[in-house]
């Protein structure tokens, strides 16, 4: 990413953190950047909409570096899910852009956590698999596996319905119970 | 809320399979429902938004019956669980409203399928299918289990995988041999399910 561009999406980020998705325009993305309107539509021709589909692409690279940095040191499965678990919960619920824009204007962002959701997924399965192959039966089909457990990290963290993400306990009773049990983890 | 009489519902249904809710008008409801405005506004004096919440009102009504029925005639959890996964994803996936409105009105759908809307949906699930699993599991794993049934269903709905299609049989029983069952085994304490099946022979938990 050039500097520009990089320079660009930080100001249009910081747009939707002021106003929000709708009320960000990029004269004033411009102008927070310190660029002419010409720089923004040279990096973004697509213009608003491709601006702001960077913005939400940005932001979320950025939740996965922070979510990474946390689980890294990680060395069982067990650990990695329970601390990222914990960690994207925590992150989420104190994303105050993320939430006022799930309240007031999410329909830019629920393709993406959706039906095309299948990017951050593979994401997530992809680091998975490591940790899951030390730990399945040889024959298991690993891909699979790591599969499902993306999607159901990223269902519970959505949604996490009857779960108290924040409470450690609860964490590890989903983890070692349902999580690493469908996959036959731990028995 | 007025019940939908089911005329006016599948009339309705089949335009939103049309138009979507955008441009539906109760013009077109009444004409496609062969009864006069003036019925369908004493029907639904709250207009519009009334008449589609009665419609979700009554198809929703429509997949419990289903799902109650599957679910109910199986003999096994296993059985129970594909039997509740596929009418699901049938009834959902070849609803031809939801089709248009999926690809067309997305903004109407997909709020209930993540965040405060998927919290609901889990909960309404997971509330209507609990005593299904409780014919084989204490209340709270059941309760824990349907939620988690639910997950996968609507998981694999949203953005199916080559190998697992919930309109296919086959792949939604070793879907749920290969991974529902054993979380649910899992989550009653080793061996959960089929242990608590095989020390009470014959008595329904």
């Amino acid at each position: 990413m050039t500097p520009a561009r990089q320079r660009i999406i930080e100001a249009a980020y910081g747009c939707v953190a002021a106003v929000g998705f709708s009320r960000t325009t990029v004269e004033d993305t411009a102008r927070r950047a310190g660029v002419a309107r010409a720089t923004v539509y040279r990096c973004f021709p697509g213009g608003r909409d491709e601006l702001l589909a960077a913005v939400v692409a940005w932001e979320n690279a950025r939740f996965f570096a922070r979510l990474y940095e946390e689980v890294r040191e990680a060395t069982t499965l067990t650990e990695v899910l329970e601390l990222g678990l914990r960690f994207a919960h925590r992150d989420i619920v104190s994303h105050d852009v993320l939430q006022r824009v799930l309240q007031s204007e999410p329909h830019l962002l629920l393709p993406k956590l959706t039906v095309e959701a299948a990017g951050t997924q593979q994401r997530i399965a992809r680091f998975l698999e490591p940790y899951l192959r030390q730990e399945l039966a040889p024959g298991a089909d690993v891909g699979e596996g790591a599969d499902l457990l993306a999607r159901m990290l990223l269902s519970c963290i959505a949604a996490p319905g009857r779960w108290d993400l924040s409470d450690p306990l609860q964490v590890s009773l989903l983890v070692r119970g349902e999580l690493l049990g469908s996959l036959g983890v731990g028995r | 809320m007025a019940t939908a009489p089911s005329q006016v519902v599948e009339a309705t249904v089949r335009c939103l399979a049309r138009m979507g809710t955008a441009k539906l008008t109760a013009e077109d409801v009444a004409t496609e429902a062969r009864i006069s405005r003036a019925t369908l506004y004493r029907t639904f004096p709250g207009g519009k938004d009334a008449l589609l919440r009665a419609v979700v009102d009554a198809e929703v009504t429509r997949l419990c019956s289903a799902l109650g029925a599957a679910m109910g005639a199986a003999d096994d959890l296993e059985d129970m669980l594909v039997a509740g996964i596929l009418t699901a994803a049938r009834a959902v996936g070849d609803h031809p409203a939801v089709a248009y409105l999926l690809s067309h009105e997305p903004g109407v759908v997909l709020p209930h399928l993540t965040f405060g809307g998927l919290e609901r949906l889990l909960a309404a699930a997971g509330g209507f299918c609990a005593p299904y699993f409780s014919r084989w599991l204490e209340p709270d794993d059941a309760a824990r289990a349907a939620e988690w049934a639910a997950r996968i269903a609507v998981s694999y709905f949203l953005c199916p995988s080559a190998r697992v299609r919930l309109d296919d049989p086959a792949a939604v029983r070793r879907l749920v041999r290969t991974y529902v069952v054993p979380g649910i085994d899992a989550l009653c304490g080793r061996g959960g399910s089929r242990e608590l099946a095989m020390s009470h022979p014959g008595e329904r938990m």
